[in-house]
């Protein structure tokens, strides 16, 4: 029996030319349109429509108005709900940190919630709050709460023996070891969370929409699909994953701007 | 050679630390080590004392003690006539991973220990920066640590440990990282600076050859549990770095008679 001696898995992949490398993407791109343009003339359109079709009606959308109303609504739940659940998650991970007896106390609950798929709690949300836009945002602030809190949490506990060593080789007090190195060093992780927050947040957005009240883009979404207007339909779903993009360019941002550190310091050990 | 007798160099200075009987055992869950077992030992005020020993032998483990990292199992650390219990915030230490935060410039790095201390931000500042001067960085100062070389981000580690004015300064290997070339210039940065401030150095490492450089006595280890069995007076003029010490014939018969000692061959030393 002969064992491979070269390198097993994730070792050597083929790769491409390496003028092809960048062109690959967009030529997948291009085929995928033109595939499902060429579609059109023997599918139903309102199965899967068209490219051009979903373009003109974008444009149309934006250039009417139709879709900026609620596009605002949308991102105003996104927004003030995602950044309240970040904030929140943030804050209760750090006390959770801090003190062994908070989390002792509150870790089941936030597992519990954790592992809950927490659409189940629209009903409970909505006899909380009534239907209204406060439901909406209280279902954005719940899903996104979570991952941040976890992650911070994690943050916080997984400080490295170095730093424990150093804040107390120079004497810093419980509450400066907290702010001044702890917190700091859990900023990945909480990135970490943040990202996770920020898909969830658009997910609780639409969801919320479609199921609390219809509004926002989730309105436009279940309006459309009802009456068959394919090509609006995924011209919204194209506004709705724009969100996503941004999001990511949003936080590679705040990375960046804020935290230089985290890349620069990760290259140094390298 | 000399024998491990302790009574001394000519110039009689008082004693600054006496360890006494101290003992420790790392106990966790698996396993049970014995790191040290009995070690007592007096340092002298203004003196260069070096642990030297293979690894394993406790010398670290003892450094920690006298900074009040690690509680020891048993015996007594006394300062100026004082017992020590916690952490000490009047002892320099410079660890060998460095520990900088790489959220903080090197000045800020530097402040640290001035912070625990409540220092206002003026005075810190200036501090910092006659610590950074000592070691000839303060051209850096606003700079992010991970931007340094190993030798540079050690002496930052040094000059945050001189910033607090410390009675005691402790060194854990602080050179182990780096290559021969910047641990060579580094010890004779060290033995400049020891000359210049006159504070009280324990210094652990495992490389014979700066420990006869640096020290006026090296205390040597050996074995699992780790005992203090012998300290050798470096009976080598001063400044060494005006000779060749490693040609010089004292330092060549200490050298070889340490190493006999302890076990182990010339280049088995890492």
């Amino acid at each position: 029996m002969t064992i491979a001696a070269g390198p097993v898995g994730g070792g050597r992949r083929l790769r491409p030319a390496r003028w092809l490398e960048p062109l690959l993407p967009i030529a997948a791109v291009a085929a995928m349109l033109g595939a499902w343009q060429w579609s059109g003339r023997y599918l139903n359109p309102i199965l899967i429509s068209t490219p051009t079709e979903v373009g003109r009606d974008l444009v149309e959308l934006v250039a009417r108005g139709v879709i900026l109303e609620p596009l605002a609504e949308s991102l105003e739940e996104m927004v003030v709900g995602g950044l309240a659940g970040i904030a929140a998650g943030i804050a209760i991970g750090v006390v959770m940190g801090r003190y062994q007896v908070v989390e002792k106390v509150l870790s089941p609950f936030v597992n519990f919630f954790n592992a809950t798929p927490l659409v189940v709690i629209i009903p409970l949300v909505i006899i909380w709050v009534g239907i209204s836009q406060k439901a909406r945002l209280l279902f954005v602030f719940l899903i996104v709460l979570w991952p941040v809190l976890l992650n911070t949490l994690a943050g916080i506990r997984n400080v490295s023996r170095g730093y424990v060593d150093l804040g107390a080789a120079f004497g810093l007090t419980e509450a400066q070891m907290l702010w001044k190195v702890s917190l700091p060093a859990a900023v990945p992780y909480i990135l970490a969370g943040a990202r996770v927050a920020a898909g969830l947040a658009i997910i609780g957005m639409i969801v919320s929409e479609m199921e609390i009240s219809l509004t926002g883009l989730g309105y436009l979404l279940i309006t459309y699909g009802n009456s068959f207007l394919t090509g609006r339909l995924l011209a919204v779903v194209l506004v709705a994953s724009l969100f996503g993009v941004g999001n990511v360019l949003l936080l590679r941002w705040v990375q960046a701007a804020f935290f230089p550190w985290i890349i620069g310091s990760a290259a140094d050990q390298r | 050679m000399d024998r491990g007798d302790r009574r001394g160099p000519p110039l009689r200075r008082q004693d600054v630390l006496d360890i006494e009987g101290v003992s420790h055992v790392y106990e966790t869950r698996h396993r049970r080590v014995e790191a040290l077992r009995e070690v007592s030992l007096s340092i002298r005020e203004g003196e260069f004392m070096s642990f030297v020993g293979p690894s394993g032998c406790g010398k670290t483990t003892l450094l920690r003690i006298i900074d009040g990292l690690t509680a020891q199992s048993a015996g007594r650390v006394v300062f100026r006539g004082v017992e020590l219990t916690g952490a000490r915030r009047d002892m320099g230490f410079v660890f060998q991973d460095i520990n900088l935060l790489p959220w903080r410039n090197v000045r800020q790095n530097v402040e640290i220990g001035l912070e625990a201390r409540r220092l206002p931000a003026a005075e810190r500042r200036q501090r910092a920066i006659e610590a950074l001067r000592m070691v000839d960085l303060e051209d850096v100062a606003e700079v992010p640590p991970y931007t340094l070389s190993g030798g540079m981000q050690q002496r930052v580690g040094v000059a945050r440990a001189l910033a607090i004015d410390p009675q005691v300064l402790l060194m854990d290997e602080p050179f182990g990282h780096l290559d021969n070339f910047t641990r060579e210039t580094l010890q004779i940065e060290i033995a400049r600076l020891w000359a210049k401030l006159g504070t009280t150095v324990v210094f652990v490492t495992h490389d014979v050859d700066e420990a006869i450089f640096l020290s006026d006595r090296i205390a040597l280890f050996r074995g699992r549990p780790g005992r203090l069995t012998r300290v050798i007076d470096v009976d080598l003029p001063r400044p060494r770095w005006e000779f060749n010490v490693r040609a010089h014939p004292r330092a060549i018969e200490m050298r070889e008679a340490i190493i006999e000692y302890l076990g182990v061959r010339a280049d088995g030393q890492g």
